[in-house]
């Protein structure tokens, strides 16, 4: 027999055969009820007003729930009661989660919502219960038995005083028991994510409750103070293995100036923060971890982790959140292609996407993960330090005074500067406009060449470019394309058979399409299927945070991505010297 | 056609990197009775040479270099059998030879491949041993064929390091005084060059041609 179940505000109906679970009634209608507790009964984000049809009794211990919730007698949790006949029910918004979006540039993407670490307020033990305190919790909670470290249990009795108290248990994964709290703290439930870049560090304050970022902050690695590039800090460590400490204190400190920042401005303590997820590339993790890197340093470049189990803060060294809070780390995929990638691509549901799609990362290093059917290839690409602005002439990143865009005025070009301010110098994106304006006017051939004898391109007074700029240009672009050349056609794939183009990272999200698909930089497609997913990386960390399908994910993506070695391909140097001019690709 | 003529555009075929057309004019060349080694000391080095000017004035870059060393390879490979029946086979003994490679734990070898091409292009006997290759092999194949240089390049900063295992595996063995080393890469410099006791340093292929070329006049 079946019944009739009418979804209001919406008016959704749906007919499931009875004895189905509420719960998986609203979720074949489309609806994501809020199973905060994985169906447990314990959470009460799933609750619903029952408008028409029976009223079931409540379940045991669900009165209580709802009653701390204000709700009425009218309400029942979706995941305690089956439909026994046709019946109209009204979700409340605000037991309604719903999907977290974490990208921040672009169509959105929605993972299910199922943080790292959940609160859960019960009563305390009474007295005449006959098993052990801890047992009685894990009952209530209705779990089995979780991790508990012995330290929750040593300051018990400072917690759980007299019996029919509240208290607050923190778990973390469902499967350990972070701490015990006294009343009930059930909305101070926090994460702070970090995309660990080798120039840039990132983070963000998420509430694990509602799964909103409240805020984000950003500043330079300071262990760029030491070397620009990844291979120049491995070297480092190498002369003097000493500095590994050094790099890793340096990185640890910016990361809690980050924190810090973030806490204060939101009014969270750090103790309220229960997990960090973490995303960056191989070398980053490693070096923040305190882990060898010399493996990195020769072919074939392997790193001593790819996946990581979940660490606590203490271990960790981020003494800046609870100390026992959850460490989630973005697993490394393969040599250098790492966290941040396997971060990003959950971030924008790229296993998901139907494809053929592209994602690329642009940095020094060139990230490029090919989808074509069910399989994911990955490869990564010396791009050097061109898009940063790093081995430019009048280079610089892309910060205040940084020409950042140009456009042609007449004759001459007219730029754009990172906060209006007076040019400083040229960052990636202002590089990749002004040489694709210059190729159309004739002042640099597709070679690269610069016409004028002097092979000087001059921009503002005391900025020019010259013809080693262009040079290093080439070179970056040349081994992007290559990549990507080669990924296509070991695929069987041509550039018009991608349906998507994901690009991750600052310098991506910045660029002019038009311009790069001049340069040859990106493939010659209409331009509705690039997606510019901004920091990806970050995203992905969030997404750590907020998504147990995201946490799994990444693990599986890191698992099951076929490495591609570019420099291994016979007719790598063909491709890469064809690829060196600037011409698009078509 | 005039002889002067032919030669010009032999130097042109080079210069544009034409490899069928530097084949083609080597063998009108040797049909028409010229001197194997007319053709190519007048008609495809001058276009090797120009080639590398090109460079350096920053006109080309390296597909255009790859393309003119690559037209010279072709015009080589018809006129050495030439040379060979001519009797220049004792020149040809004298031709200076080059063991190159990219060092044990370095996989990048486009610029070796560049220097190697343009080396060879430019009348060098060059044995090129490819990538990731450690010293007991650079130093097996410079003994066996008699080398006057070895050539050893890296990438990355890290695997910069064999540059210097080499040279002291060499010192060890007392074999240093026998070989030129020249090193290069990208994060190589002449200071380091200078550090680790190696006899030359060139920023790019055009420069360790000359750099080979200047260090064969100290020789002789």
């Amino acid at each position: 027999m079946s019944a009739l179940v009418v979804i209001r505000p919406s008016g959704t109906k749906i007919r499931v055969r009875e004895k189905t679970l509420l719960s998986d009634a609203l979720r074949k209608a489309g609806f994501s009820p809020g199973l905060y507790c994985r169906g447990r009964g314990v959470c009460g984000k799933c609750a619903v007003e029952i408008l028409e049809g029976r009223l079931p009794d409540h379940a045991s211990g669900e009165k209580e729930i709802l009653d701390r919730a204000g709700l009425s007698d009218r309400y029942r949790l979706a995941c305690r009661h089956a439909v026994e006949s046709d019946m109209c029910l009204r979700i409340p918004e605000h037991a309604l989660p719903g999907r977290i979006s974490v990208i921040e540039f672009g169509p959105e993407v929605a993972l299910p919502f199922d943080p790292a670490v959940k609160k859960f307020a019960v009563e305390a033990v009474r007295a005449a219960d006959d098993l052990s305190e801890l047992d009685s919790l894990f009952h209530r909670l209705g779990t089995a038995p979780l991790d508990v470290p012995l330290d929750v249990l040593r300051k018990w009795r400072a917690v759980v005083k007299s019996p029919g108290e509240l208290i607050t248990a923190v778990v973390g994964e469902e499967r350990t028991l972070i701490a015990v709290e006294p009343g009930d703290t059930t909305g101070r439930v926090f994460g702070l994510a970090f995309d660990v870049g080798t120039t840039t560090l990132a983070a963000a304050l998420v509430d694990l409750e509602t799964g909103r970022v409240l805020s984000r902050e950003a500043c330079l690695n300071g262990q760029t103070a030491y070397g620009a590039d990844v291979v120049s800090r491995i070297h480092l460590v190498l002369e003097k293995p000493g500095r590994a400490e050094t790099l890793r204190k340096a990185v640890l400190s910016d990361l809690a100036g980050l924190a810090k920042t973030l806490l204060s401005s939101a009014g969270v303590r750090e103790s309220e923060v229960y997990a960090a997820g973490i995303a960056g590339n191989t070398v980053m993790s490693h070096l923040a971890l305190g882990l060898p890197v010399d493996a990195l340093a020769v072919a074939p470049f392997a790193s001593v982790f790819s996946s990581l189990s979940v660490l606590s803060a203490s271990e960790s060294g981020l003494p800046f959140l609870h100390s026992r809070a959850r460490v989630h780390i973005a697993p490394n995929i393969r040599s250098f292609i790492g966290g941040d990638t396997s971060a990003g691509l959950v971030a924008s549901g790229f296993a998901a996407l139907k494809g053929p799609a592209l994602y690329i990362d642009l940095g020094t290093n060139g990230e490029i993960v090919l989808k074509k059917g069910r399989r994911l290839a990955a490869a990564s690409t010396a791009a050097g330090p061109a898009f940063e602005g790093m081995n430019i002439s009048s280079g610089m990143l892309a910060r205040t005074g940084a020409i950042c865009r140009a456009e042609a005025e007449g004759d001459a070009f007219r730029y754009r500067t990172v906060d209006d301010a007076p040019a400083r110098g040229v960052c990636g994106t202002g590089l990749i406009d002004i040489v694709a304006l210059s190729l159309e006017k004739g002042l640099i051939s597709p070679g690269g060449a610069i016409a004028a004898p002097h092979k000087i391109l001059p921009l503002v007074r005391g900025l020019s470019l010259n013809q080693k700029d262009i040079r290093e240009l080439q070179l970056a672009v040349g081994a992007v394309r290559t990549g990507i050349r080669m990924m296509l056609e070991a695929h069987e794939l041509r550039s018009r058979d991608l349906k998507e183009i994901c690009i991750a990272g600052a310098f991506g999200s910045r660029l002019s399409v038009a311009n790069s698909v001049k340069l040859g930089l990106l493939p010659d497609v209409p331009s509705s299927r690039f997606r510019f997913l901004g920091n990806a990386s970050l995203s992905g960390a969030v997404a750590l945070l907020l998504s147990d399908s995201a946490r799994r994910g990444a693990e599986e993506t890191a698992r099951t991505v076929k490495h591609f070695s570019l420099a291994a391909q016979p007719g790598f140097q063909d491709v890469y010297l064809s690829s060196l001019e600037f011409k698009n690709w078509s | 056609m005039e002889r002067d003529e032919l030669l010009s555009k032999m130097t042109d075929a080079v210069i544009n990197g034409l490899a069928s057309e530097a084949q083609t004019l080597a063998r009108r060349g040797i049909s028409l009775g010229l001197e194997p080694t007319d053709i190519i000391d007048r008609g495809f080095v001058p276009g090797i040479r120009r080639a590398g000017e090109l460079w350096e004035t920053g006109d080309y870059f390296l597909p255009e270099l790859v393309s003119s060393a690559e037209a010279m390879k072709a015009a080589m490979a018809v006129l050495q059998p030439e040379l060979e029946k001519s009797g220049a086979r004792k020149e040809n003994r004298s031709r200076p030879r080059v063991v190159i490679g990219t060092v044990e734990g370095d996989i990048h070898d486009i610029g070796k491949n560049l220097v190697a091409a343009l080396l060879a292009a430019n009348g060098f006997e060059v044995h090129d041993l490819g990538a990731n290759v450690n010293p007991e092999r650079f130093l097996d194949k410079a003994l066996e064929v008699g080398a006057d240089f070895i050539g050893l390049s890296a990438l990355l900063t890290t695997t910069m390091l064999g540059q210097r295992r080499f040279l002291e595996k060499l010192s060890e063995e007392g074999h240093r005084g026998r070989f030129k080393i020249l090193v290069g890469g990208a994060p190589v410099t002449g200071q380091w060059a200078s550090d680790i006791g190696a006899d030359g340093y060139a920023e790019n292929a055009v420069a360790a041609v000359s750099l080979c070329r200047k260090l064969m006049g100290e020789r002789t």
